[in-house]
Formats: structure tokens, C-alpha cells, sequence
């Protein structure tokens, strides 16, 4: 096994009489591929902090003067900003795959005398949905409407 | 039909003599419809009689003989040994404490379970004249899935939160408690939830879905927390409008 997982881990409130070797992860972990995408959905966590620094940044900037504000519009053309942008954009997708793939086994059997929809139908909710939303933005983005 | 040799790497660990858990490794002819169980029986039998595990009903019932096969939790006697290559490396269930060799610890599996009150709670304890409590087989399928749980606690040794967090429920304890709250039988639904929301429980769980990937008989753990999460949710909003007798 490569890693000592907590040393407590599912030890009895009571030791035995018995000396026990400590609890182990499971050797697989580090190279095993679903471990590696839970791994991956964890670090996605960096980018959304980043994210939210950025945004931070730029509410400040908007209330440093127009030159700085001007300034912090250039800046959204800069390659390193656009592909930064592009690596989120992969992120969000990867993310939100992995909670539509997830969410229907998590309803409750039942809300009172209501019942969920079968899981396909769920499922299909969500990817509506999110493809309703993201092309409502395109619209109000590209000035289609609202504009 | 023979399949020829494989070789065995098997995790050994005596408490009275070794420091820290060591390998041997053990070459044996193998057949071609053995599990993985059998040849490690074939070990014990043939080779070293000193070679301690756990088994009973080589058939994915008793959930006794779970082990770490190549890294992965398994149920050895539903495992084909053909479907690995010429060597396995076979090791106690990780995450959990060794006894010797690869029988593991189950105390502390066992009192995280008594924690999520594993039985049929009624306020009035119903006389036998009243006759059988019948149920529909809808209330049936509310919570049959997480009846079917053996107990072999291979989701234990899948879990990242487990390895991280000893206060952890845990999948197995989680699922059955809730298997409980959706009996229509049952009215002990508060008191689980009350513990559900405490440390340690049901929002500790990441839902990395590692234990319902490995369930050998597909609860679905996982789905068992998350679902409890929602209940419990639930449960604690609605406490601000319906009175509770023992609160």
C-alpha cells in the first residue's frame, strides 16, 4: 500500500487487546482513473477562487478612475486572460456533467405525497436547462435582446 | 481448465512478531472458474496453514471475505481470478486497521453503526392482536435497495472521507439508516436525522461515488447519503413549523 490514510480510521472506541497495524489508503488511488477525475473536481476549486479574486479586482478597478478602468478593459483581450477564460469554460462544463450525472440518484423517493420524475427525465431537465440559460446569455451578450 | 500459474503477493502481518506488515509472495496452479477466494484458500490448504482471512458462504452473502485485490476493494468470492493478469497483489481491506494478515478491525465498523439506530423505532410498541403491519410493495421499494446491504464494508475502504476523517459515518452505516427513515414503519426518523446532522455525518460525505462503484450487491450508497442529506435538510426546516413531541 503507498499511503497511511488517518491513524484513527475505523478504530473502535475501545482498542482491542490486540496491537493492529495502521489503517492504509488503497494503493490504486493515485493512478486509478476515477480517482483521478474526484482528484480533478476537487482542484477545479482553484479556478473559481481565482475567478472570484478577479472579479474582486475588478470592482476595485472600476473605482480607481477611467484610465484604470479603461486599462482593466484591455487587459480582457490579453491571451493569458482569454485562455485563463477558455480553461474555466472546460472546468464549468467538466463540472457540471459530473453534479447532472450525480444529481437524480440524490432525490428523495419522496417529498410527502409527491414523487421525483424518473432519472432520464431529470437528467434531460438539466441539460435543458442549462442550455436554455446559456443560450439566454448568448442573446443578451451578443445584444439580440435587452439591448 | 487449467489456466496455468499466477503468482499471489499476500500482505502478512503477526502482531506478536512483526514490527509492521510485510509481502510474500506465492506461485500456484490456478483453474480457469476460480475466484479469487479459491485461491487463496488453495494457499492455506496447500502451501501455509498459517495464512489468516475471513470467509464463509463463497456467495456474495455473508460479506465476509472482503480484501484489497490489486489495490481495489473486493468481495473474493465473486471475483473472477481470470479476469487479472499473471500476478495479484491481495491486502487487507484498506482504511482500516490489521489483526494479522488480512483480517481486519471491524469494531470500530460496528459502533459507527449502532450510532444511526439500526431498527424499527415505534412511539407505542404494537400488540399481536392488532395483527401484521402491512406495507405496499411501494412502500417496499422505498427502501428495499438499502436493505440489501452485506455488511462486507468494502464502500469503507473506497471511501477518501473515511481515510481522512475517523469520525466519519460512513457510507454503509449512512445507507441504512436511511433504509430505516424510508420505512413506512418506522418512526424513528428525528432521532436518525438529529444524528445525521451532527459531526461527522452525512455532510462530511463528498460524494465521490467511490462506494457505490464497489458495492458488490448495487445499494448504492452514495445515493443513500445524499439522499439523507436532502431528508435531513428537510427535516430540520420543518421542525420550525410541526411541533416535536420530544422537543
Amino acid at each position: 500500500m503507498s499511503r497511511a490514510a488517518h491513524p484513527d480510521a475505523m478504530s473502535p472506541a475501545e482498542p482491542g487487546r490486540t496491537r493492529t497495524a495502521p489503517p492504509q489508503k488503497p494503493a490504486s488511488w493515485p493512478s486509478h482513473p476515477r480517482m483521478r477525475v474526484y482528484t480533478l473536481f476537487g482542484w477545479t476549486g482553484v479556478l473559481y477562487l481565482l475567478i472570484g479574486f478577479g472579479l474582486l479586482e475588478t470592482a476595485w478597478s472600476l473605482g480607481q478612475g477611467e484610465v484604470v478602468w479603461d486599462a482593466k478593459l484591455a487587459s480582457f483581450s490579453h491571451p493569458a486572460y482569454v485562455a485563463f477564460h477558455l480553461l474555466c469554460l472546460v472546468s464549468v462544463v467538466f463540472v457540471a456533467v459530473r453534479f447532472f450525472r450525480l444529481f437524480p440518484k440524490s432525490q428523495p423517493a419522496r417529498i410527502g405525497p409527491a414523487k421525483p420524475p424518473p432519472r432520464p427525465v431529470i437528467l434531460a431537465g438539466l441539460y435543458a436547462v442549462w442550455l436554455g440559460v446559456t443560450a439566454l446569455f448568448v442573446a443578451i451578450l451578443s445584444g439580440a435582446i435587452f439591448s | 481448465m487449467s489456466l496455468g500459474t499466477k503468482k499471489f503477493v499476500i500482505t502478512r502481518f503477526d502482531p506478536d512478531r512483526d514490527t509492521e506488515p510485510r509481502t510474500e509472495e506465492y506461485e500456484i496452479p490456478v483453474q480457469s472458474d476460480w475466484k479469487v477466494l479459491d485461491a487463496i484458500n488453495f494457499i492455506k490448504d496447500e502451501i501455509d496453514g498459517s495464512l489468516s482471512y475471513r470467509w464463509s458462504c463463497r456467495m456474495a452473502v455473508c460479506g465476509s471475505c472482503g480484501m484489497m485485490v490489486n489495490g481495489e476493494p473486493k468481495l473474493t468470492c465473486k471475483t473472477a481470478l481470470s479476469s487479472y493478469g499473471d500476478s495479484l497483489t491481495i491486502e487487507p481491506l484498506a482504511n482500516f486497521p490489521t489483526i494479522r494478515d488480512l483480517v481486519v478491525e471491524m469494531d470500530g465498523f460496528m459502533d459507527k453503526f449502532q450510532k444511526v439506530k439500526p431498527w424499527i423505532i415505534q412511539a407505542k410498541e404494537r400488540a399481536v392482536e392488532e395483527g401484521p403491519q402491512h406495507q405496499s410493495p411501494e412502500d417496499l421499494q422505498a427502501f428495499k435497495q438499502f436493505s440489501m446491504c452485506i455488511n462486507c464494508t468494502l464502500c469503507y475502504s473506497a471511501c477518501p472521507v473515511v481515510a481522512t476523517d475517523p469520525e466519519f459515518l460512513g457510507p454503509a452505516a449512512i445507507a441504512l439508516g436511511h433504509r430505516y427513515n424510508m420505512d413506512s414503519r418506522d418512526e424513528g426518523a428525528d432521532e436518525r436525522n438529529a444524528v445525521f446532522r451532527g459531526e461527522g455525518t452525512i455532510f462530511s460525505c463528498s460524494y465521490a461515488n467511490e462506494c457505490s462503484e464497489v458495492c458488490p450487491k448495487n445499494v448504492d450508497p452514495a445515493g443513500a447519503v445524499n439522499q439523507a442529506k436532502f431528508n435531513a435538510v428537510v427535516d430540520w426546516a420543518s421542525s420550525f413549523v410541526v411541533k416535536r413531541e420530544k422537543e
